[in-house]
């Protein structure tokens, strides 16, 4: 235990305050209804923590059939939005199809196959979705390029290589809109845990449509978040990250051997402005073991 | 005829298939021998070998007669040993082998257990790992033991077999039992203190085995059965244990996650059971449910692992 940090609070909030970052969680036992939170109903920025939501509303279209999910959709080379990853990344045209821009999207956070995909369904089509299920707080307002766009605008850079550098300076983060929940993609941790727990139990979307879901949230590459709180074999971690300067998310499911099922959702934004933040990442992994292991402790 | 001493012939001659050499075992010439055998045959009405000069070997029927006549001839030797207890005025004996880390209240219960059921008999227990059980059965010290699987013994036949998955005990300082679930990964750089391999090879080398498959390689293991030994490492902070919880201040217990370590027993005997065999495993299997925490054996899961794309193969 870290010098100055009081034993007797809530030990998911300890987590939090180690790593040097504000935390919001929610943990719920899928199958039963038990659950942890921790600042739970607050607002929170989703980052790309939306695709989410955009992938079942993708889904769902295509089983009303207005589109087929084999269908190769162009992306030419000069129209990319910007991100490390993917598409951005690519140098010439590609086309692929609908569900394979999809797998970019969760699997590499691929912010082009995001845009290319909610210009396709609509955000708000994506909005009548949550308002049906029920998930009244989360919102999307913005594709991935209006957000990066307004990390130039508030940071007064002209380009992407810029806003890197700009965003570590405290007081640009100070006046980044992207970081206010008020004014993008946004939702609350209870909300995200239950539509996870809706697509793991087939309620969000047809059968068929859910497991794809589940398919491709476990084929996202990044180990050092949700999944380094679970380094075990045996125990199988899907989810979905969302980083923004200072903030780093990631919501999902983690599956025990013993058929335990439970999702979470954790949100932190670090005191530190730096770009690399390996503490926020592992305390994700943390938080969210942390509170797993209090769901489990009847077990 | 005296036809359970010729069946007592017709066995050391299917052992050995050499009448020279089942004569010289038996302390008697080879021609008295080839009579009996041939005496034997005459009342069964059938040929029991085929005789040839360069060989001995066994018919169908001789086959067949193999596990009555060893039925049999045991049968007998089991109520003469009986009735010459009874003879020298010697009360019933049963004697089992236990395993070393049954604890105090679930010998009390075995012993208890066993004096309602047969107040006639009396229970001898000893304190055996599997291996020495196993040659102990073999060899008739034993009239039943209680095995850890896995055991590779021919010979033996075995009671219902029983599970248990043991947790971890931990010193109370351990950061580990801020955790209420353990996995065995999270013991990684752990010593461990574990029974002996050699009372418990089987076992030793599966519990092992399961632990690398989970993550847990113990940087050292120290090896007891004495329990006390074991918590006192446990307490000292020195090293973890497998097993059930223990009320000792100081020692905290976790249950492992996924319960990745299934602990089998049974209780075993030679292929004859002897007279109070099936009583004591009656009482031995119930006392072992309701006082040790065992279950009957399920369809034990398969041990799974999941991909994560950033530890694929070539990733």
């Amino acid at each position: 235990m870290k010098p100055g940090i009081n034993p007797g609070i809530n030990p998911v909030e300890r987590v939090f305050r180690s790593a040097g970052v504000t935390g919001w969680l929610h943990a719920v036992d899928i199958d039963d209804g038990r659950e942890v939170g921790l600042r739970a109903d607050e607002p929170v920025v989703l980052a790309s923590v939306f695709k989410v939501p955009l992938l079942l509303e993708l889904q769902r279209q295509a089983e009303r059939g207005l589109f087929d999910l084999t269908e190769r959709v162009g992306v030419p080379a000069g129209d990319r939005t910007g991100g490390g990853t993917g598409l951005a990344a690519m140098l010439d045209d590609a086309t692929l199809s609908l569900r394979d821009l999809a797998y970019l999207m969760m699997a590499v956070s691929d912010n082009t196959a995001a845009d290319v995909l909610l210009a396709r369904v609509g955000r708000e089509a994506v909005n009548a979705l949550l308002d049906g299920l029920g998930l009244t707080a989360t919102r999307v307002v913005q594709n991935c390029r209006e957000m990066l766009t307004s990390l130039w605008v508030d940071a007064g850079v002209a380009d992407q290589s810029a806003v890197t550098q700009a965003c570590t300076d405290p007081e640009v983060v100070a006046r980044l809109s992207a970081l206010d929940p008020a004014v993008g993609n946004r939702s609350t941790p209870r909300e995200m845990t239950r539509l996870l727990a809706m697509i793991w139990r087939d309620e969000a979307a047809g059968a068929a449509s859910c497991a794809a879901i589940r398919r491709l949230m476990a084929l996202q590459v990044w180990p050092h978040r949700l999944a380094s709180g679970f380094p075990f074999d045996d125990v199988a971690v899907s989810g979905k990250t969302g980083t923004l300067p200072t903030l780093r998310n990631e919501v999902g499911v983690v599956e025990y051997p013993d058929g335990g099922r439970y999702a979470v959702a954790v949100f932190t934004r670090s005191f530190g402005t730096a770009q690399n933040q390996p503490r926020a990442d592992a305390a994700i992994g943390a938080a969210a073991r942390m509170a797993i292991d209090q769901l489990r402790t009847h077990i | 005829m005296d036809l359970v001493r010729h069946l007592g012939y017709f066995l050391v001659v299917t052992e050995e298939l050499h009448f020279g050499n089942a004569a010289a075992r038996l302390g008697m010439a080879q021609p008295p021998l080839s009579q009996r055998i041939r005496r034997l045959e005459e009342e069964l009405g059938v040929r029991l070998f085929e005789r040839s000069s360069r060989r001995v070997a066994l018919t169908e029927a001789g086959r067949l007669l193999v596990p009555e006549a060893r039925e049999i001839v045991a049968r007998v030797e089991r109520m003469r040993d009986l009735m010459s207890d009874l003879a020298r005025g010697d009360a019933a004996v049963v004697r089992a082998g236990v395993p070393a880390d049954l604890g105090a209240a679930v010998l009390a219960a075995l012993i208890a257990g066993f004096r309602d059921r047969r107040p006639d008999v009396r229970l001898s227990l000893t304190e055996m790992g599997t291996a020495a059980q196993v040659g102990a059965l073999l060899e008739g010290r034993l009239d039943v033991g209680l095995l850890r699987h896995p055991v590779a013994a021919n010979g033996l036949a075995y009671g219902p077999v029983l599970v248990r998955h043991p947790g971890v005990l931990l010193a109370e300082d351990d950061e580990l039992t801020a955790w209420a679930t353990v996995h065995l990964g999270d013991l990684a750089g752990r010593d461990l203190v574990l029974f002996p391999r050699d009372a418990e090879p089987g076992l030793y080398d599966d519990t092992l085995a399961s632990c690398r498959r989970g993550g847990f390689v113990p940087t050292e293991i120290v090896c007891t059965d004495r329990l006390e030994f074991a918590l006192g490492l446990v307490l000292s902070g020195t090293a973890v244990a497998f097993g059930a919880p223990a009320e000792v201040p100081g020692v905290v217990w976790r249950p492992l996650a996924g319960a990745p370590l299934a602990w089998r027993c049974s209780p075993a005997w030679r292929t004859e059971p002897g007279p109070y065999v099936r009583d004591f495993t009656t009482v031995a299997v119930q006392v072992l449910k309701e006082s040790a925490g065992m279950v009957d054996e399920g369809v034990p899961p398969a041990p799974r692992v999941t991909p994560r794309p950033a530890t694929g193969f070539l990733a």
